[in-house]
């Protein structure tokens, strides 16, 4: 085992890299189509991540938490969008964004900066046997996900946002806190399930009531809003 | 000494000759994908001779520039290849005189002849062209540098030979995650120089669309052929850089017989030819960007090199 | 046992309602439920009161995640309390809106699943199961916010669930960083309990990062100045059975958990949590105050006043001490009795009048006499009247502040529940008193009735606010003295 353990350092350190280059995927991508591809591929790569540092540390959990990331999100998750959200979500292009992408990207290179700031005294407080870059390329990928939802307006990359904010919690949990009880990680994995059923609900009736899905920019709800006289109870 | 001199300039040789094969080759494995016949791979061949036996015809508003520039455009490959390893594994005579930044800014020469001259005649399509060429450029340049700035940061020096010795021993560090991110930026950064889909058409003849190929449009007879040889050089020297320092950096020369260095001749080309499927594949699958979003393709290839030096970085 | 049974009940009242019947089994199963639940509730709090821990032969593998001490039977008492009054508020408030059945039996599955997953908040003792049922009170209660389907009531769903899920991702980064700190000092379970005992041993940075992640993450969801954005929207645009619960006890609740954290933060040398949960419970409490003077709609003006009390109890709980600590819960205790009224009562002006603006509302006592005392009574409760159960609570706060020479900080509070106090009762009075205006904007013409249930509820949670702010019985007592000494580091 000690003469793979650079090699398998080494790929995890990979599968670290190319989480963060997903993360950045999902703030650039103007289909959601796409956005939800490049979500799958970062979850595949969460679980990677989890399925090699299970191999150094030998730990069950860790498998346990791979098996689920494979099997929860990139199957279950468009199942239920598919189920629950209206089926043009998928084809909506945002044209303009709030940024446009080259501007977005660099604000999202500097976030990646300050989270790997970040990171450095967690990691010198852990421990010597912390590994790898799991720690900053997770708080990027909880603040490149943040970053998503506040500059996104379609429905599907907004939800995308939400859950690659966990990946990224994730990704820097199963470096930190390794025997996390199983019980806890499949829980943690429901409820990234519920979510998606919840919002795919909400989007829908938001498409019915309101006509777009366009949800970032709902926003009238405000003092000077002139309110129409909303009877309690639906009509 | 005199050996080395002669490896040298045998790697000068083999650039010069192989590159319109390469194109060659390119062009009729790009048709075959489409299910056509495609012409000869010797056809870049029987092009340059049919046009070095044709007149020059001239602009008479035309200046120096233009009768200048295909010589630059033809020598600076060449110049390159002195400095970057193509069939050897180890520095020869010249490599100590520029290092791969060197190499960068000598490839940039040409380029920036290649736009005056195409301003150069008056014709109204040229600087269009070019204008597009500085754009897709000046964008690539920062990429360039970052991919540079990452290798010699983890390799340690600048000369392309002794970089490539990093991923040869120890075996993991080719897997680095900064090694294959690396990877894939130079990737896009060689569609972007190179004037491959989905940066631009390369055998696309409309002029309000082209990039790369305007610069060419005025030439002809023997300015032409050199134009175009320029062109495959460059083709070939970033495929070089790309294969033997980057992605394959075995099946080089490691003694410093004439036999070693013939044997790795045909190793070269196979990987060149290897990468040409790939190539073909990359440009048969995707659809020619619109030209402001070449400013995000080029971004998207920043950001990979940037989390390439950022994960090189957190290994330390 | 019996906490087994208190959360077991809600989610068979949720299947219950599921089932087609007539059009009153759905009300009638939720009310039973939660009325049952309520005695089994009390009859714990006061056992916990008289020293006996109700989960003390539980102590062996999964079920030493269950644990109820003083802090957590109090948040039990108030999440069954509001839980029971709001399901008889809205037996007769839903019946009011002709529903359709299929939607109506939604709404009750969907209100007992909520109270399921709020009763769950103070009853599990490990941290990152109560951050998943943090995440399920968000969940079950983002569709019962955005139950009208107006533009309106989905926005403010809308921005209620992204926020929240947004705030609980980083509280998660931040209980992950808080299990690798209690890994640092070589394990120990992960509980309350165990991450006191473990908090001097934890390194120090640690221990930092992740209070202020979980301060900012559940500080989203309790909304505390300035991730509040969503609340003044979510709180006034739900029904308003759902406003009480979501004001009174689901925002008290995950404060809660915060306040869990606190002796823990105070265990460890230097952090200076205290002084962190004071500022930032000023900073809400005065941002609230003075947003409140200038809303429009009079369920907002309830919803900034949670902001505001929840920034007062942040207050006393930093404050910390005997004093502070006992008056933050007491304070949780007479804020949610006492703001769920209001929401019912707001809740029978809206059925009166058809209108949430406070502009085109006049006379409202002459008008109809039950909505009107009662949005007057409850607005002065809010306020913090003598003599009902808010003032005495906010009073034993600013008492300890004053004790612990903290005199900055206790004038800008006081200034600040002034302020409010001055808002809530101009905007009440104009809408009470005066004679109502003859072709205003607003149904005034033929005001609808107060269903009984509606009545009976308002009369229900009367009770303990008035009565609390004179005489409380003693186990109540007992119990609030325990909470209090939770709060404080051993």
């Amino acid at each position: 085992m000690n003469a793979l353990t650079p090699f398998l350092d080494n790929l995890n350190a990979l599968a670290g890299g190319l989480f963060l280059l997903c993360a950045f995927g999902m703030v650039a991508t103007r289909q959601a189509r796409g956005c939800l591809n490049w979500f799958i591929l970062q979850s595949l790569l969460l679980a990677a991540s989890a399925f090699l540092l299970g191999w150094l540390h030998h730990s069950v959990h860790l498998f346990g938490v791979a098996l689920v990331n494979v099997v929860a999100k990139p199957v279950i998750v468009p199942w239920i969008l598919r189920r629950t959200a209206p089926a043009e979500i998928y084809t909506r292009r945002e044209i303009d964004q709030a940024l446009n992408i080259p501007t977005s990207l660099l604000i999202a290179l500097a976030l990646v900066i300050f989270a790997f700031f970040l990171a450095q005294p967690l990691a010198a407080a852990v421990g010597p046997d912390f590994r790898g870059p799991n720690v900053p390329i997770g708080i990027a990928g909880l603040l490149l996900g943040a970053y998503t939802l506040t500059v996104r307006r379609e429905a599907v990359p907004l939800i995308m946002g939400l859950l690659a904010m966990e990946n990224g919690a994730f990704l820097t949990g199963i470096a930190l806190a390794r025997d996390l009880p199983m019980l806890v990680e499949l829980a943690i994995a429901t409820d990234g399930l519920i979510i998606v059923v919840i919002v795919g609900v909400l989007t829908r009736a938001v498409e019915q009531h309101v006509g777009t899905t366009a949800v970032g920019e709902l926003a009238s709800l405000r003092e000077s809003a002139a309110e129409t006289t909303g009877r309690e109870g639906a009509e | 000494m005199l050996r080395a001199i002669a490896f040298n300039l045998l790697q000068m040789f083999v650039v010069l000759a192989f590159s319109p094969l390469a194109a060659g080759v390119l062009a009729r494995m790009k048709e075959r994908v489409q299910a056509r016949r495609g012409p000869s791979i010797l056809q870049p061949y029987r092009d340059l001779w049919k046009l070095f036996h044709k007149d020059q015809v001239l602009s008479e508003q035309a200046s120096w520039i233009f009768r200048f520039t295909p010589y630059v455009v033809f020598v600076a490959p060449l110049f390159v290849t002195l400095l970057i390893p193509v069939l050897t594994d180890y520095p020869l005579f010249f490599a100590f005189m520029g290092d791969m930044l060197g190499g960068g800014f000598v490839l940039a020469l040409a380029g920036f002849f290649a736009t005056l001259a195409a301003v150069d005649t008056g014709n109204p399509y040229g600087p269009v062209g070019a204008s597009r060429t500085r754009m897709v450029g000046f964008l690539a340049e920062p990429v360039f540098m970052i991919v540079f700035f990452t290798v010699s940061f983890v390799a340690g020096s600048t000369i392309p030979s002794i970089v490539q010795q990093k991923w040869v021993t120890p075996p993991a560090n080719f897997y680095a995650p900064s090694h294959l991110l690396l990877l894939l930026a130079f990737l896009m950064l060689i569609l972007a120089e190179g004037g491959r889909i989905p940066v631009d058409n390369p055998t696309g003849h409309f002029e309000l669309a082209m990039i790369d190929e305007s610069k060419s449009l005025e030439y002809s007879g023997r300015g032409f052929a050199l134009m175009k040889w320029g062109g495959y050089m460059k083709l070939m020297v970033l495929l070089c850089i790309y294969l033997n320092v980057l992605v394959t950096p075995w099946g080089l020369a490691q003694g410093r017989t004439l036999a070693a260095v013939l044997l790795a001749i045909p190793l070269v080309l196979l990987k060149i030819l290897l990468f040409l499927l790939v190539l073909v594949g990359i440009e048969s699958s995707l659809a020619k960007l619109r030209l402001f979003r070449i400013t995000e393709f080029l971004g998207a290839a920043f950001i990979t090199c940037v989390t390439a030096m950022i994960t090189s970085l957190l290994n330390f | 046992m019996s906490v087994l049974i208190i959360l077991l009940l809600p989610l068979l009242a949720a299947v219950l309602a599921c089932v087609r019947g007539h059009r009153l089994w759905a009300p009638v199963v939720t009310v039973a439920a939660n009325l049952a639940g309520l005695t089994l509730a009390v009859r714990l709090v006061w056992a916990t009161a008289a020293g006996h821990s109700a989960t003390a032969v539980m102590n062996f593998g999964l079920w030493r995640w269950i644990a109820v001490d003083g802090l957590s039977a109090l948040v039990l008492l108030l999440v069954a309390f509001v839980g029971a009054t709001a399901s008889i508020y809205s037996a007769g408030y839903m019946a009011h809106g002709d529903l359709k059945p299929e939607k109506l039996r939604l709404y009750y599955a969907n209100y007992n699943l909520f109270i399921f997953s709020m009763l769950a908040i103070p009853v599990l003792a490990e941290p990152t199961l109560v951050w998943i049922v943090v995440e399920l009170t968000t969940l079950c209660s983002a569709l019962l916010v955005s139950f009208d389907n107006t533009r309106a009531a989905l926005e403010a769903a809308w921005k209620y669930v992204v926020l929240s899920l947004m705030g609980a991702g980083v509280a998660l980064f931040g209980f992950l960083v808080l299990f690798a700190a209690m890994q640092a000092t070589g394990g120990g379970v992960y509980t309350w309990g165990g991450l006191v005992t473990a908090a001097p041993a934890m390194p120090p940075v640690l221990l930092r990062t992740a209070f202020v992640l979980i301060l900012i993450g559940l500080g989203t969801k309790v909304g505390l100045v300035p991730m509040h954005t969503w609340l003044p929207d979510a709180h006034s645009q739900a029904p308003s059975p759902v406003c009480a619960l979501l004001s009174g006890v689901e925002t008290t609740a995950v404060l809660y958990v915060i306040l869990r954290l606190l002796p823990v933060m105070q265990a460890a040398p230097g952090l200076r949590a205290g002084t962190w949960a004071m500022a930032l419970g000023l900073a809400s409490a005065g941002t609230a105050a003075f947003l409140l003077l200038q809303v429009r709609d009079y369920k907002r003006l309830f919803a900034f006043s949670t902001v505001e009390h929840m920034g007062i109890i942040l207050f006393a709980a930093g404050l910390g001490g005997a004093g502070g600590s006992q008056g933050a819960v007491m304070q949780m205790l007479s804020h949610s009795v006492t703001k769920s009224f209001c929401f019912f009562a707001a809740g029978a002006a809206l059925l009166t009048l058809g209108t949430r603006q406070i502009a085109s509302v006049r006379g409202l006592f002459r008008s109809s006499p039950a909505a009107g005392a009662a949005l007057l009574f409850g607005a002065l409760a809010i306020g913090g009247a003598p003599p009902f159960a808010v003032f005495l609570s906010e009073f034993s706060i600013i008492r300890s502040g004053l004790v612990q020479h903290r005199y900055l900080a206790t004038l800008l509070l006081v200034l600040f529940i002034t302020v409010a106090f001055f808002g809530i009762m101009r905007h009440v009075n104009r809408m009470v008193f005066g004679r109502p205006e003859a072709g205003a904007r607003g149904s005034l013409a033929a005001p609808v009735p107060l269903p009984f249930t509606c009545r009976l509820a308002l009369l229900l949670s009367a009770v303990p606010v008035l009565v609390f702010g004179v005489w409380m019985p003693d186990s109540l007592h007992a119990l609030l003295r325990q909470a209090a000494q939770t709060l404080v580091s051993p």
